[in-house]
């Protein structure tokens, strides 16, 4: 294969794969021939590397569990806010409940009201940081503490859809 | 349907005759069982196989790098043939019949 096109293909890995292997694999690449089969194998393998990288600069890291996920901040906050707003909510109805007043509306929607909007849209921008960075890295485990954010979020949300406050 | 294609047994397999680098496990596995693994594939095995530290790098020949298998590469690939084996003999024997069949 041409040596220029070797290169480019070795490019296409992330940086701390091409650390590790770019080298020796440029040199097989050089050896192989040149064809549509290598072409498509190595671009696909490369694509494959950049979405669930099996090596990096850190060999000896440990794929990454969900308990160790869920314990950084970008995943436990949002999951926190979403149950504050639920308990803020069932409390206010429990209040309201025992006030013979169930669903108690204030004309400019009341602070618990502004409290829920605040923390389940400010939670929006932290769930899409925690994917940006940890869905390539960590799929199986991220996906799962997206699927609790998302649980989180949607039981948050049930009381307001389902009373229609 | 022809050719054998598990790339991270292929590898273990190729290395168990000794030390290889990239091209020279490609043309072995070739040998082995007709299957002609690309380069992204080799890689991606190679990866996997010493993230689990079931081959090694060895000091490089010039920009070509050989690997060889350790001794945990050595049981896992034992325990790989033996169960395939069995699954094979198993396969055949459930066989047996139609063959006859096939062949009366």
């Amino acid at each position: 294969m041409n040596p220029r096109l070797a290169r480019l293909l070795t490019r296409l890995y992330p940086r701390a794969w091409r650390e590790r292997y770019g080298e020796e694999f440029e040199a097989l690449l050089e050896l192989g021939p040149g064809d549509l089969r290598t072409l498509a194998n190595s671009v696909w393998s490369a694509l494959w590397e950049q979405i669930v990288r099996t090596r990096g600069d850190n060999m000896e890291q440990q794929p990454e569990s969900f308990v160790t996920m869920v314990k950084r901040p970008s995943a436990f906050l949002p999951v926190a806010m979403s149950v504050v707003c639920l308990a803020m909510l069932l409390g206010a109805i429990a209040i309201g409940l025992l006030a013979h007043n169930p669903i108690h509306r204030d004309p400019d929607e009341g602070a618990i009201a502004h409290l829920f909007q605040l923390l389940m849209t400010i939670q929006m921008p932290i769930v899409l940081f925690f994917a940006a960075k940890w869905l390539r890295r960590a799929p199986r485990a991220s996906l799962r503490v997206l699927a609790l954010q998302a649980g989180a979020w949607l039981a948050a949300c049930a009381p307001v859809y389902l009373l229609h406050l | 349907m022809t050719h054998y294609s598990d790339p991270p047994l292929l590898v273990l397999a190729c290395l168990a005759s000794g030390p290889k680098h990239g091209h020279a496990m490609i043309e072995d596995i070739t040998q082995l069982c007709g299957a002609r693994l690309g380069p992204g594939t080799l890689y991606g095995a190679i990866a996997r196989l010493e993230q689990l530290g079931l081959i090694e790098p060895l000091p490089p020949d010039e920009r070509r790098r050989p690997y060889r298998i350790t001794s945990a590469g050595l049981r896992v690939l034992r325990a790989k043939l033996t169960t395939l084996s069995k699954f094979a003999r198993a396969g055949l024997r459930r066989l047996e019949p139609f063959m006859k069949q096939v062949r009366a």
